[in-house]
């Protein structure tokens, strides 16, 4: 008998038990409803208790950092060029009670950032050119994005963390005139370098080729120098030599030049008197 | 065991015979004591040597339990998951592996892979990125579906190429993109509290949009032909220079042998000179005109001669024309 007692005790328990309690995970937070009225939160995760169904329920909203992607959206910039941004954000639910009031749900909440942030976008990208969004200071712009969009979403118990262009293209028909660019820019890119080496060809030809003269012209020189000395040695030996009777040799080099005067189209006319002649008479 | 028995009396006479309902109690009590003790035993759980276990109870985490056979309160108290941290994860940017292979497959993706870059020009950037999960706890309670988030590494990388221009990119610039992609990266995910931990960021195919790649193959020939040029150039310097040292070499040469001949000669001829003006010294009369007959006998054989008295006038004037009278001479 007595046995059955406690039995029927523990089942009441057990019943009053998953009734009343309920786990609040290390990813969730919770609010307790009290006839579809919200009376608590709960972030502290574990084991919690609240008067049975139907009195009190609960909703559990996620507690961790949230995605949100939006389509890809064409923006204009301030120098009126159009860019096709794709971006992100990261967000968490940091008022339970307000976000449920506001959007109730994620996909409430979606709908909502999808609204501010891309008006934030709009407004932001407004007041640079596009060169700066692609380029120089996205940094600075989503950090920008992100606090304008962060105290918009206040109102719905969100906290934007991050809010970050995943991509920022060109729109399609844009693109093509970016491909002309970019061909145009190569062929000046691949004239240049052919030019350069025409250029670089030529210089080292000249450079060559003047080389090529000094050399020839330095040998000239030291040639000419040489055999001018040479014959200055020559013309003193000779000099010398003569010196001793330049009669004798004024005699002897003429007749070295007779011989070489003198051919078979020669004709002499002699007279007489000439003197080998004289034994002729 | 002993079977229990019990004592019923019918019709004044006692018999004994087993107590069911007692041994029913019994098996019932037995059943509920295996059941009791195969919960206990639900709490046994292995972890893997690359994994960490994370422990919650009633959804609140209490511990994170090392490779090895762990013990956690059977359910619904306690549960456990196994997150693999020291396994290294990829991500692919721009393309994905359809089939490892071999040979491997891959699908392109042109919608992630086309990007601006810096001064406005689009290239083309499949990406690889290595990570591995270094906080199971964060990974696991801080951020929703970060593992199959592909968006912060194009966020990331977009925004480090959008710094950088196009040849940069294409040519010497891919460590720096790799290293401050990283860098970003692991900024951004940080800042999410995601756990993680960027293991290496590699680049894998760079190069143009199909659109303009005829013209940047274009740009290389071109500065191959640079330098097809200057080579050609370099070796027709090689050849040339060379080749003037050589004559100029020779044209020196050549007048050293000038010089030498030249002076050898003057010496030679000062030399005879000498020999001569000894022998004509000591009897000068005599060689001077034995030596002008010798020339005479040489030069005058063969060719026409007259001799003619030389009157006080016309003498000469009887004999020309002097080129008919040498022809008739001839006939």
């Amino acid at each position: 008998m007595k046995r059955n007692r406690t039995l029927r005790w523990i089942v009441i328990a057990l019943v009053v038990i998953l009734m009343t309690a309920y786990q609040v995970d290390e990813i969730d937070q919770a609010i307790v409803l009290q006839l579809g009225k919200p009376v608590r939160v709960v972030i502290e995760p574990g084991l919690h208790f609240k008067l049975p169904w139907p009195i009190q329920s609960v909703i559990f909203l996620d507690k961790r950092l949230l995605d949100y992607d939006s389509n890809p959206t064409e923006i204009l910039t301030r120098d009126k060029k159009n860019l096709v941004l794709d971006n992100y954000a990261k967000w968490r639910i940091i008022d339970p009670l307000k976000f449920y009031v506001s959007v109730r749900d994620e996909n409430g909440a979606q709908a909502r950032l999808d609204d501010i942030i891309y008006s934030e976008l709009r407004v932001e990208l407004g007041k640079h050119d596009l060169d700066e969004v692609v380029t120089k200071n996205r940094e600075d712009l989503m950090a920008n994005v992100t606090t304008t969009t962060n105290e918009a979403a206040k109102a719905y118990g969100i906290e934007v963390v991050d809010v970050r262009i995943k991509r920022a293209d060109l729109p399609a028909e844009n693109e093509r005139s970016v491909y002309e660019r970019m061909r145009a820019e190569r062929k000046r890119i691949a004239n240049q370098y052919r030019s350069e080496g025409e250029e670089e060809a030529l210089k080292i030809r000249a450079a060559a080729d003047s080389m090529k003269v000094t050399i020839m012209a330095n040998a000239y020189k030291e040639a000419q120098t040489i055999r001018g000395q040479a014959e200055g040695k020559a013309i003193d030996i000779y000099a010398k030599a003569v010196g001793k009777d330049p009669d004798f040799y004024d005699f002897l080099r003429s007749m070295e030049a007779y011989r070489k005067i003198i051919d078979t189209s020669t004709v002499l006319v002699l007279p007489p008197e000439t003197e080998w002649l004289k034994w002729l008479k | 065991m002993p079977i229990p028995k019990k004592n019923i009396t019918i019709g004044g006479e006692v018999f004994e015979v087993p107590d069911l309902g007692a041994l029913f109690g019994r098996g019932l009590n037995a059943l509920f004591i295996v059941i009791g003790a195969l919960w206990l035993l639900s709490g046994i759980y292995i972890v893997q040597a690359e994994q960490q276990g994370v422990v919650r109870r009633f959804g609140k985490f209490v511990r994170v339990t090392s490779p090895g056979i762990n013990y956690r309160l059977p359910w619904p108290i306690e549960r456990v998951d196994k997150v693999g941290v020291a396994t290294v994860r990829r991500a692919e940017v721009g393309f994905r592996t359809i089939d490892p292979g071999p040979p491997a497959k891959y699908q392109d993706k042109p919608e992630e892979s086309l990007m601006l870059t810096g001064n406005l020009n689009i290239v083309k950037v499949d990406l690889i990125i290595q990570y591995k999960i270094v906080d199971p706890v964060d990974f696991l309670f801080k951020v929703k579906g970060m593992e199959a988030t592909r968006r912060p590494i194009e966020a990331a990388l977009r925004q480090v190429v959008g710094k950088h221009e196009i040849d940069e990119i294409l040519t010497t610039g891919k460590g720096e993109i790799q290293e401050e992609t990283l860098m970003l990266l692991q900024k951004i995910v940080d800042s999410y509290e995601a756990g993680l931990k960027i293991v290496a960021v590699q680049l894998q195919d760079v190069h143009p949009p199909d659109a303009v790649r005829d013209a940047f193959k274009d740009v290389a020939s071109a500065r191959e032909d640079r330098d097809r040029l200057v080579n050609i150039a370099q070796g027709y310097a090689a050849d040339i220079i060379p080749r003037a040292r050589g004559e100029a070499a020779k044209m020196v040469k050549d007048a050293e042998a000038f010089a030498s001949e030249r002076v050898a000669k003057a010496e030679g001829d000062a030399e005879n000179f000498n020999r001569i003006l000894n022998e004509y010294r000591s009897a000068r009369e005599v060689t001077r005109k034995r030596m002008l007959l010798e020339t005479l006998e040489q030069v005058l054989p063969g060719l026409k001669k007259y001799i003619v008295k030389s009157d006080k006038s016309g003498g000469i004037l009887n004999i020309l024309p002097l080129g008919s009278a040498a022809e008739g001479g001839r006939k």
